[in-house]
């Protein structure tokens, strides 16, 4: 019951017409954000950054969980109207989305998307709602090598088992610990890579690293090189779903949630793994007729199930980030920098520290999830209409929402070049194919791990030993070790198993 | 999960192969190795005190500078060795068009020179007004540079950041530089 009076509470400060208002605005720019290719959750909250230094904490904190919530719900409009993969946490929903798209079933695929994020999320919420205080109560007992080892759970996670190849997963996250270092060392005060440079004792801005790698690296990625690219829009047809298609989607819409939302919980990050499994599981179960529509003109298994468990994993990827401070995508990591300007480091004191800012946050996930529905369903037709906005235009009128973040931070024209350089990165980040999450995470959560690390070393008195005497710490190690070895091992006997099967069959040959 | 219940990404097989050339991956690998250099550089200047604990503030900076040799070690001989491995395709064009990024930075970089002097407005309207040029070049559009384009640029270029400097000055109540003291231009 405390909970719910807590919740109650929470509800009392979201409702007040101010709150309303900003998670109103939040939810529809993120809708707009994510319906707009080139723009993605993190970049509209990093170059809305500088408002932290204006507006209040609870008002801002629910803007932009309506601008990352919005954007999941947008995001799916695209990748079902658009025949371009997105990013990856659509792409999922994009391939059998498309299908139905192209054979006259883009409303149906919209709707169930659309009521699938709100059926998700909503779970997803109650979710948290019940089990982020349970977390924050248990992380309380978590000591510096404790915390340091879930950081390094989260790396590893983020850069090694993510993504296409593990070396280049490192090299980004350690290029973004090598960010995370310029500036002054938070615990001896010894200033580190500075150059001489004023501008840099502060260290780098998340928001330079954020719009530079997102916003500005898309600018000039497809200046470069995607001038020629034709792009083909599905037709739309009435937003309605059959009475086979609703019988379709509810079983689908709640393996999804079951599959996204542990995904969230842990502190390893992405979205990639859950949609793919929900995809492969609805998938399996399909019979018949519904299966047979896999593929070719489009199931509506595969719009539902992804596009919940994408929904569901986006909002439980809250505990991780509200109870230990720790981020795993990078919106989140841009979250918890918003955080951070405000002075409040995200933990488990959170729900004691800040406990009326917390209530406000989750109970605006609930508001913010209705709204959405409504935005997404009747006026779905309004943000189709975003998708014609000419991508010369487009693309130059978000360097100038660009400026706004990096400059509005700190009035410094360094800045501005700096973001230039950032922007170039990316583009070579992109063209090469190194992920640009582990150098967000890695630059965000840098500064703190390194902190726990320390802490931890002077704990065990200048002894490495510590991380290994303690159980829960020990236990964090072995899984570390664990998500590092078992799928390489796998690969490799797998490997091995099918190389003797040839040679069996060989040997078999040579006689005959 | 098996590959096989994945389908391909569409249009996969007719786009062209956009991997880049093992030379430019050993570049990069090349480039991954001087980062490291720097780091290592800039480590030997950071003090080695580690106070009561046993780690200093130089730890983190060396243990970058190691991984990163290693990790452009690595990606150096991956290139020389067949390529990358499982570098998936970015998509785009196999060439850069320098023209359009040439554009596009001369916008960037004009921005960044003249906002403090000009104003966020007309500096901005540059930027945008440069970078819409060059990206109407990149998608060979015919107009690119006619009289009415150049117009229509400038025009869109103030409408998008004259409200957005109203918004921020007067509603958000967050500094960005003005051609005036007025806090309207």
């Amino acid at each position: 019951m405390e909970i719910f009076d807590a919740l109650m509470a929470g509800f009392a400060t979201a409702i007040t017409p101010a709150n309303l208002l900003w998670a109103l605005v939040g939810c529809a720019l993120g809708t707009a954000v994510g319906v707009l290719p080139g723009i993605g959750p993190a970049v509209a909250v990093a170059m809305l950054l500088p408002i932290t230094a204006k507006v209040e904490v609870t008002a801002s904190m629910i803007f932009f969980a309506g601008i990352y919530y919005g954007a999941m719900y947008g995001g799916s409009t695209t990748s079902i109207l658009l025949n371009t993969p997105g990013e990856t946490a659509s792409m999922v929903t994009a391939m059998e989305g498309n299908k139905m798209a192209k054979s006259g079933r883009a409303g149906a695929a919209l709707a169930t998307s659309a009521i699938g994020s709100f059926v998700a999320g909503t779970i997803a919420t109650v979710v948290v709602t019940l089990f982020a205080p349970t977390v924050a109560d248990f992380a309380v007992k978590l000591g510096p090598p404790e915390y340091f080892m879930l950081m390094v759970l989260a790396f590893t996670t983020v850069s090694a088992v993510l993504g296409q190849s593990a070396l280049r997963g490192m090299t980004a996250l350690f290029l973004g610990l090598a960010l995370g270092c310029v500036g002054m060392d938070q615990i001896s005060g010894a200033a580190r890579y500075t150059a001489g440079q004023m501008e840099l004792l502060d260290g780098i801005d998340i928001v330079l690293v954020a719009v530079g790698l997102f916003a500005v690296a898309e600018v000039l990625y497809a200046a470069m090189y995607e001038g020629r690219s034709v792009e083909s829009q599905n037709t739309m047809s009435r937003v309605h779903m059959s009475a086979r298609d609703w019988k379709r989607s509810w079983p689908a819409w709640l393996r999804g949630t079951l599959i996204g939302t542990p995904f969230g919980c842990i502190p390893a990050g992405g979205t990639e793994i859950p949609t793919f499994l929900s995809y492969a599981t609805e998938k399996k179960l399909a019979k018949g007729q519904d299966q047979a529509e896999f593929g070719t003109t489009g199931a509506i298994e595969g719009v539902a199930g992804p596009e919940a468990a994408n929904n569901a994993t986006v909002t439980a990827a809250l505990i991780p980030l509200l109870t230990l401070g720790i981020p795993t995508s990078n919106t989140t990591a841009v979250l918890l920098g918003a955080f951070q300007n405000y002075g409040i480091n995200p933990g488990p004191q959170l729900f004691t520290s800040s406990a009326a800012l917390v209530w406000a946050l989750i109970a605006s996930l609930y508001i913010g999830n209705v709204m959405l529905l409504v935005l997404n369903l009747p006026m779905v037709g309004m943000w189709v209409k975003l998708l014609k906005v000419p991508k010369p235009q487009l693309y130059a009128g978000i360097l100038i929402f660009a400026t706004v973040g990096a400059y509005g931070m700190r009035q410094s024209a360094f800045d501005l070049f700096l973001l230039y350089a950032i922007g170039m990165l990316g583009v070579l980040m992109r063209r090469f194919d190194f992920p640009t999450a582990p150098v967000v995470v890695g630059m965000i959560l840098g500064p703190l791990a390194e902190a726990q690390m320390r802490n931890a070393v002077a704990l065990g008195e200048g002894s490495w030993v510590i991380f290994l005497q303690r159980p829960m710490s020990l236990a964090l190690v072995a899984i570390v070790l664990a998500v590092l070895i078992v799928p390489r091992a796998l690969r490799v006997w797998a490997a091995r198993k099918e190389a003797r099967a040839r040679h069996h069959y060989q040997s078999a040959d040579d006689i005959v | 999960m098996s590959d096989s219940s994945l389908p391909a990404t569409a249009a996969a097989d007719e786009a062209p192969d956009c991997v880049p050339s093992p030379r430019a991956q050993t570049a990069v690998g090349i480039g991954v190795l001087l980062v490291a250099a720097g780091m290592a550089a800039g480590a030997l200047q950071i003090s080695s005190d580690a106070g009561y604990g046993g780690v200093g503030p130089n730890f983190l900076p060396w243990l970058c500078a190691v991984v990163l040799a290693l990790c452009g070690a690595w990606l150096v001989w991956e290139a020389r060795t067949g390529g990358f491995r499982q570098a998936s395709d970015p998509g785009g064009q196999p060439k850069a068009d320098i023209g359009p990024l040439v554009w596009v930075s001369a916008g960037l970089l004009v921005n960044a020179s003249l906002i403090g002097t000009v104003g966020f407005i007309v500096s901005c309207t540059l930027c945008y007004v440069l970078a819409v040029q060059g990206l109407r070049r990149a998608s060979r559009q015919p107009q690119a540079g006619s009289a009415r384009t150049w117009a229509q640029d400038v025009a869109t270029g103030l409408l998008i950041s004259a409200p957005v400097f109203w918004a921020f000055t007067q509603f958000l109540a967050i500094n960005l530089p003005g051609l005036t003291e007025t806090g309207w231009l």
